[in-house]
């Protein structure tokens, strides 16, 4: 079965105040090491991935471009050696916008790393700065360009809305900008509070207030109306395409398909086992240089986890779950108030209904 | 066997925390009761507990040596429930006596329960000693509080004996008081044996032990006896005394209190205010006159939390109702809350007795509905008596409705008396009377709803006054009343459990605050649910919680899936404890707020 490889790194300039991923600031010391650690571990792992189709590779962060270009040719380069990377395979990039440049971008795509996903978030100003990034849209327009010019032809921007002091209409403007720059694909997510992360806790002590669902439902509905508007195909909850442009690796994840993760805290998945690196990247350094994987955990899906799996994610993409899989009875109410469509033989969320997933997915298999 | 002479029979009334507990170890301890190291405080409550967890038998009258004057007295302190929930039950033990010490806090001076508990044993015959207590307490005002109580027992000041239960100070006096003021107990031993039954209790070992005062007669140790009210015969097989621990006799003379073990098994059978007699061709002719059957007041439906304990809840009350005579209680299935059982108490202090008690000693999680009272509908002269407020008629289906009425004693500081004339007369009171017991203080006689007393009341009392009012009431009888059944629906459905019968005038009130209540409570569903609250077909209020339109993770990848799997899980327990009214999803603890009534009961010692 085709499979997908993820590499994770977790180093950025700044720390963003709503971010819980395993991503750290001021560790750029580590970088030379943990570019070194990371052709170790593929040698260690791949062996195990011997005969699996390799259709993607997502080097995703923290942000991967504070690494020099020499050093992420050098890792795409020994992945096709460890591991059987189909020629055609989608290879993906994450950057923000401040630490790429046309130089950069141009390295980038010659190793290999043809699409390329830009952490932008938003074009206004406010949002920007609720959400403590330290980019401008200026840059973000900048960057774009930088792209196109050395030849990206598939370039994501990420979006965020719901941050404190983000209205509709500011919101419609960043997608109306958004549209403007023609990206082959966008993902907007609902910003999620993070009890872990200073946002949260500054949530908690009410200095911020939480965002609004009702508004964030507000602005899922204009983003999916502006986005199809302008010929994106919303194949999944907080994301959009233009045809031919979905995300083969992140469908992967949606799918089930098999994924190794290489990286602090990355995540592996494959014949209903889960298993996860340590997270803090000297811990990690440590064990992959003593010559041992650097697993940290695991979990084996009994048949009722995989079925509750399979099920809420088909429901995030338009796949969605054979209506033989449901009771009618469980669907017949969803069906009625427009949450679910049948198409085909499959039980499909409308836009309403993927706002309203978890309780879908408890009503269906509940 | 006594000579009736030479007995004195005699309880202690009190406000509560007045001191009567710690006066008691003092008659204990002055009459050589207790050896002095087995002496401990409140020796008479602590049995009390004991026999809550069924080691022993509680000592509801003990037996008092003492010698004066050269003569030998047999004093038999009998204990009164302190609680206007069991004010019949307060009656029968006053039956049991002549005297009644009227014991009065020097510092707090005279309360609601002093002046109830004087006005039954005044009205059972008995003759008051009174006295202050805490003469020792440098806020005490014995003056300002014998004038006080000399004013309201008819007595010269003077004549108020003044104690200090904690020092013993005075209590001899007291004691020496008791045998000369209180009359010695009337009886012949060759009449037929009557005694009367003034309380009851269960031990799991020796079955049903009566407490009783023998009037005419003699109960021997060992005896057929016949219960004339239950009309049902049993060999006894012990009569003995408390000293304070009980201690068997060969019989109890006229005169004499003490216990009887029944060789009956059921509490039910042995009655408060029953008449012990000889079974036979010896029996009595006629009972002692005052028997009642234990009513409840208060009613409530009790549903376990967890549907699937409905038969721990059941088999709890049966146990419970082995030792609670008063305690009620019928099958009922609730639409919104499934089975469960409408429960029947004497008062809200009962009720949170037996409540504690099903959720403390039978690890049970309850939801009680709101406590209704009893109402009485009559329909082309016929009465129709509702217990629960789901199952009172549309209005236009009957000619009126009764509900209970109480004669509410109300005692607080002069300055607090605006606030609580209006308290009451918002809770539908009717002033019967209202005097000075001195410049500062002021007592209020009201005729009251017993509906309006068990919404709230209480706690409303004490927080207009700062504390310092006191309450006490007794059952007056069944009046009409224009009172109106409230439905609250959920998305069109009615939800019995939110169900309550209320004044018409208050009925579009009370229907918003629980409208806006459980606004605050119901979660948001997948559309939107209309909160509606309706007298008959017409909604008197409505409110409404919006659709819940966002439910979801807006990232899953890789690392999340494991996460938002086990978040999904999390959600599913929590969906097993949400209960299903129509289509709408209620979770437990939204019932259980909703039906919360924030009071504290008058006089509980808890």
């Amino acid at each position: 079965m085709s499979a997908g490889v993820y590499v994770h790194v977790p180093f950025c300039l700044t720390r963003c105040g709503y971010c819980d991923f395993n991503a750290y600031a001021g560790l750029g010391e580590l970088a030379p090491r943990y570019v070194r650690a990371l052709h170790r571990e593929a040698e260690l792992t791949g062996p195990d991935w011997a005969g699996e189709e390799i259709v993607s590779v997502f080097v995703g962060g923290g942000t991967p471009t504070t690494l020099e270009v020499a050093d992420l040719t050098g890792v795409f380069a020994d992945l096709r050696e460890r591991f059987e990377v189909e020629p055609d395979a989608e290879v993906t990039i994450e950057g923000n916008p401040d630490t790429v440049d046309e130089v950069k971008l141009e390295g980038l795509l010659a190793a290999g790393y043809e699409r390329l996903s830009m952490g932008a978030q938003s074009f206004d100003v406010d949002v920007l700065s609720a959400l403590e990034r330290v980019h401008s849209p200026t840059s973000v327009r900048r960057a774009f360009a930088a792209a196109r010019a050395v030849g990206y032809a598939n370039v994501s921007l990420d979006l965020i809305y719901g941050a404190n002091g983000e209205t509709v209409d500011s919101w419609g403007r960043t997608l109306e900008e958004t549209i403007a720059l023609a990206p082959e694909h966008v993902s907007a997510y609902a910003l999620t509070i993070e009890p872990s992360t200073p946002l949260g806790r500054k949530v908690q002590s009410g200095l911020v207030p939480a965002p609004d669902p009702d508004v964030q439902a507000d602005m899922f509905e204009m983003a999916c109306g502006l986005l199809s508007e302008a010929g994106y195909h919303h194949y999944e909850v907080s994301n959009w395409a233009k045809p031919g442009f979905e995300c083969v690796h992140n469908l992967g994840y949606w799918e089930r398909r098999p994924y190794v993760g290489l990286g602090a805290g990355a995540h592996s998945y494959r014949d209903d086992r889960r298993w996860w690196n340590v997270r803090p990247p000297q811990e990690y350094l440590d064990r992959v240089e003593a010559g041992v994987l650097p697993v940290g955990g695991h979990e084996r899906l009994e048949p009722s986890d995989a079925y509750l799996e399979e099920v809420f994610l088909r429901l995030r993409i338009l796949e969605g779950v054979p209506a033989s899989w449901i009771e009618p009875a469980k669907a017949e109410p969803f069906l009625e108030s427009g949450l679910l469509e049948e198409h085909e033989g499959a039980l499909v969320p409308t836009e309403r209904g993927m706002l309203l997933l978890n309780k879908l997915v408890l009503a269906l298999t509940g | 066997m006594t000579d009736t002479s030479h007995i004195r029979n005699f309880c202690i009334v009190a406000h509560i925390d007045h001191g009567k507990s710690t006066l008691a170890d003092r008659l204990l301890e002055l009459t050589h009761a207790v050896a002095e190291r087995d002496m401990r405080e409140q020796y008479l409550d602590k049995m009390d507990l004991e026999r809550e967890r069924g080691i022993t038998i509680k000592a509801q009258a003990v037996r008092l040596a003492y010698e004066t004057g050269g003569s030998a007295y047999e004093l038999n302190l009998i204990d009164t429930p302190g609680h206007v929930d069991f004010t019949y039950e307060v009656s029968r033990s006053l039956e049991a006596c002549e005297g009644a010490v009227l014991l009065v806090d020097a510092a707090q001076g005279v309360e609601a329960q002093t002046l109830a508990n004087y006005h039954l044993a005044r009205d059972a015959g008995l003759v008051i000693v009174p006295a202050l207590n805490k003469i020792d307490l440098p806020q005490a005002e014995p003056d300002a509080a014998a004038r006080e109580l000399g004013e309201l027992v008819g007595w010269d000041p003077e004549d108020v004996l003044r104690v200090s239960a904690k020092t013993g100070e005075g209590v001899t006096a007291l004691l020496e008081a008791v045998i000369e003021r209180v009359p010695p107990p009337e009886g012949s031993r060759q009449d037929p044996l009557r005694a009367l039954i003034f309380d009851s209790s269960f031990d799991p070992y020796r079955g049903v032990v009566a407490y009783l005062r023998v009037k005419d007669g003699v109960l021997p140790s060992r005896s057929r006896i016949r219960l004339m009210a239950s009309k049902l015969d049993s060999e006894a097989e012990e009569a003995g005394i408390f000293a304070p621990e009980a201690t068997p006799v060969a019989a109890l003379g006229p005169g004499e209190v003490g216990y009887l073990v029944t060789g009956l098994k059921d509490v039910h059978q042995v009655k408060v205010g029953d008449t012990v007699t000889i079974a036979g061709k010896h029996r009595a002719k006629d009972p002692l006159p005052g028997y009642r059957e234990p009513k409840p007041m208060v009613w409530s439906g009790l549903f376990p939390a967890e549907g699937g304990d409905y038969g721990s809840l059941r088999d709890a009350l049966d146990r419970l109702k082995l030792s609670d005579a008063a305690l009620h209680y019928d099958p009922e299935t609730s639409r919104a809350l499934g089975f469960g059982f409408r429960c029947g108490f004497l008062g809200l202090l009962h009720m949170d007795i037996v409540k504690e008690r099903l959720e403390r000693e039978f690890g049970l999680e309850l939801i009680a509905t709101a406590p209704n009272v009893e109402f009485h509908v009559v329909r082309s002269g016929e009465i129709i008596v509702v217990h629960n407020p789901s199952e009172m008629p549309q209005p236009g289906t009957y000619d009126l409705v009764r509900e209970p009425v109480v004669l509410a004693t109300i005692i607080t500081p002069s300055e607090y008396l605006g606030p609580v004339l209006d308290l009451c007369q918002s809770r539908r009171g009717e002033l019967l009377d209202m005097k000075y017991l001195s410049p500062e203080r002021a007592e209020v006689h009201y005729h009251l709803p017993l509906a309006e007393i068990i919404f709230d009341f209480f706690d409303q009392l004490k927080s207009r006054t700062r504390g310092y009012a006191s309450l006490d009431y007794e059952h007056w009888g069944y009046e009409e009343a224009d009172l109106v059944r409230v439905d609250v629906l959920l998305h069109g459905e009615p939800v019995d459990a939110f169900s309550s019968v209320v004044h018409r005038e208050k009925a579009a009130q009370y229907g918003r605050s629980m409208v806006e209540r459980l606004k605050e409570l119901i979660p948001r569903q997948l559309f939107d649910v209309a909160i509606q609250a309706a007298i008959g077909s017409r909604i008197v209020a409505r409110e409404t919680v919006k659709a819940k339109r966002k439910d979801v993770l807006a990232k899953c990848y890789g690392g999340d899936i494991t996460r938002k799997r086990k978040l999904l899980e999390q959600q599913k327990k929590g969906k097993a404890r949400l209960r299903r009214v129509g289509k709408v999803d209620v979770p437990q603890e939204a019932f259980i707020a909703a039906l919360r009534v924030d009071e504290r009961t008058p006089g509980a010692k808890r």
